[in-house]
């Protein structure tokens, strides 16, 4: 389920959905009674408006606090501390220049674990990886001049084509900004 | 009759639905606000039709830089000389009428003029070559000229131009609205609700045009440096210091960011004020003050420093330390907005309602502001970028929350036009304008978010397989939207003398 929620678009657009349905439902019932069936002012004692406040507040200060402690794990920085504990982790270069790139190894076996490390010596780039069935997996925002390239540890699990994509518009030809990564079965 | 006046008088079209009434003795808070506004609209009807065009762009095939071209200017127009103006038109009014303040001076005609031929500038670039979207993207307006996408004359038009805008936004407005607050003279016959600055409707408003100024002088800063270097005044090794991307990325999000922070604390306080004017049982008061600005306190104070989020996916170079701060900060933004919601539903659960278009309007544009803010606040947590940032997700948020600003902005001047004109609006051309507004802008808000969920690019030339059917969406929805605008202008068209 966590998987799910924050690894993918589709996760995201169900938190966002979990968020704004009791919202719109509240709102509009309330906007609604009050406008057209009675604008009558509400008798409700002075203390249930502070006890509704405080239960809201907390409800959502909570909510917030639980969603994003829950998603720590998939926080690239954190995944990426993790990976270091790997040995066996594959380093690919990643040069991005309008509008191409230059990867030192496209192909992998699944269960590899990749960190690339890009940078870009032009303009902004991105380097966007798709899996096979349309999803984004990351991106990574490449901006020119950088001390520290940008990095980023991925564990390819799923045998495949991966396109990969500028995320970060770039000029005239952005669109046409893209390369290909191979994912082998293993063995 | 004032230069203001005068001009909306020789404006073909749109100056009749802004002519000022002058008998009302209010011209000082009336005309250029007028102009300012009236003029908004004009920016509103091009890049309206700029809109609505680029998925017809990608459904002909037709040459990809026309869609580059098309969403560099709808950004920019929807953005500044509208989503902008339009703030600044109406907060002039309103400030002017509840201080007792003139809205006119040098300041005022120095915004009016940087903001419109900055926008003209820019607009001349653009057709000429200049794509860079309205977030600039540097350093690729100076790669574009190395690599021949444009020439170094254009890319000085464009940047002329929005210097021209910066300014406007970051020295004239806030400058303005400052002297206003604190320095000029009062005059009481300018008075038409009297409010203080401990009032939400006004806090709100000094707040934005404090971070306008101090958070863009030093965006200014690199600009006005790089302008200079553009025109040959100085050499470029001399400011290396302003146009090293990484400084310019920052500075400028620093900025951007909060200008967007700006107008949704200046319009909430809006709403703060407004609401109350409605209410059925005519006490004409919030449920409390003291929430409604601690509500603006949490916004400004959170927002400041979320725009880390503009840059989690750079990390190692955005320590994560700050990325961790800015998805902190951006989530206690929503915080500050649950705030908003209750000071708004318990003001009318207490005191009830009238369901007059100017309300329900701004009660609209208010569900789409959270709807939004919740999907921001989505990208903004630092796992889910990863998947999201890039995408239509992102820009659709940009839009969506210029599209509800926006549309609380049209309730309110809805409330404030017969005062400005004369004239009363039309009721149910008023709440038809609300209905297909909110389906047109809640349409297209769902349409990028599911295609952001679906991993569709931003500023994407070349749609493919099911991007088509998400941008067939934008189109509906965008027509929806379009039509509401149409029934907006019809209603300030059609408006009658309040005397008839």
């Amino acid at each position: 389920m966590t998987d799910f929620l924050f690894s993918s678009g589709w996760g995201a657009f169900t938190i966002m959905l979990f968020f704004q349905i009791p919202f719109l439902i509240v709102f509009i019932r309330i906007v609604y009674k009050k406008a057209f069936v009675n604008a009558e002012p509400s008798g409700t004692h002075p203390k249930k408006y502070s006890r509704l406040e405080a239960a809201w507040i907390a409800t959502t200060i909570v909510l917030f606090i639980l969603i994003n402690v829950i998603s720590i794990n998939y926080m690239p920085p954190i995944s990426t501390a993790k990976a270091a504990l790997i040995e066996d982790i594959r380093e690919v270069d990643v040069t991005a220049q309008s509008w191409s790139y230059d990867i030192s190894e496209r192909t992998y076996e699944s269960g590899t674990t990749v960190r690339f490390v890009a940078k870009s010596i032009d303009t902004v780039h991105g380097f966007a990886v798709y899996h096979p069935d349309g999803r984004v997996l990351f991106t990574m925002m490449l901006v020119p001049g950088l001390e520290e390239p940008t990095s980023l540890t991925y564990t390819f699990t799923d045998p495949g084509k991966y396109t990969v994509r500028c995320s970060e518009y770039c000029g005239m030809i952005h669109h046409a900004m893209r390369d290909q990564l191979t994912v082998t079965p293993k063995g | 009759m004032s230069t203001a006046t005068a001009i909306i008088d020789r404006t073909p079209f749109f100056g009749r639905m802004f002519n000022v009434d002058e008998s009302t003795g209010l011209s000082d808070i009336n005309a250029w606000p007028a102009l300012i506004i009236m003029t908004s609209f004009v920016w509103l009807a091009i890049a309206a039709l700029l809109g609505v065009l680029m998925p017809v762009i990608q459904f002909f095939d037709l040459n990809t830089s026309y869609f580059y071209t098309d969403i560099t200017l709808h950004g920019a127009a929807m953005a500044f000389p509208f989503g902008f103006q339009l703030m600044v038109g109406i907060s002039l009014h309103r400030s002017g009428g509840c201080m007792g303040r003139k809205a006119t001076g040098p300041l005022v005609a120095l915004f009016y003029i940087c903001m419109n031929v900055g926008a003209l500038l820019l607009t001349l670039a653009v057709l000429n070559g200049l794509k860079i979207t309205y977030t600039i993207m540097y350093p690729l307006p100076i790669t574009g000229v190395e690599t021949g996408q444009w020439s170094m004359g254009t890319l000085i038009l464009g940047f002329t131009g929005i210097a021209m805008v910066l300014a406007s936004m970051i020295f004239f407005y806030p400058i303005k609205v400052i002297r206003m607050m604190f320095y000029e003279q009062k005059h009481e016959d300018l008075v038409l609700s009297e409010r203080t600055i401990k009032d939400p409707g006004m806090l709100g408003m000094v707040m934005s045009v404090l971070i306008l100024l101090v958070l863009g002088t030093p965006l200014m800063i690199c600009v006005l440096a790089l302008l200079m270097s553009l025109y040959g005044i100085v050499p470029p090794e001399a400011v290396t210091w302003a146009s090293e991307p990484v400084v310019f990325q920052f500075v400028f999000y620093i900025f951007a960011h909060n200008l967007m922070e700006a107008m949704a604390i200046m319009v909430i306080s809006a709403v703060y004020a407004t609401l109350p004017l409605y209410l059925a049982d005519g006490t004409r008061k919030l449920y409390s003050d003291k929430l409604a600005n601690l509500a603006l306190w949490i916004l400004l104070v959170t927002s400041v420093t979320s725009f880390f989020h503009h840059f989690y996916t750079m990390f190692p170079a955005l320590p994560s330390a700050l990325g961790y701060h800015g998805n902190i900060m951006s989530w206690g933004t929503g915080v500050g907005a649950a705030f908003s919601i209750f000071t708004v539903l318990a003001t009318i659960w207490k005191h009830g309602i009238k369901p007059e278009p100017g309300l329900i309007i701004i009660l609209a544009g208010f569900i789409l502001y959270i709807l939004d803010g919740v999907g921001a606040m989505t990208a903004a947590n630092l796992a889910i970028s990863y998947q999201i940032h890039g995408t239509v997700w992102v820009g659709g948020h940009a839009m969506a929350v210029l599209m509800a600003m926006s549309m609380m902005w049209m309730g309110v001047l809805y409330h404030h036009y017969p005062v400005i004109t004369g004239r009363k609006l039309n009721r149910e051309l008023g709440l038809r304008f609300a209905k297909y507004y909110f389906i047109g802008a809640a349409g297209l808000f769902y349409s990028f978010m599911a295609g952001g969920a679906l991993g569709m690019p931003r500023r994407f030339a070349e749609w493919e397989g099911s991007w088509n059917v998400v941008g067939f969406s934008f189109f509906v929805f965008g027509v929806i939207l379009t039509y509401s605008f149409y029934l907006y202008i019809s209603n300030m068209i059609q408006s009658k003398e309040i005397s008839a």
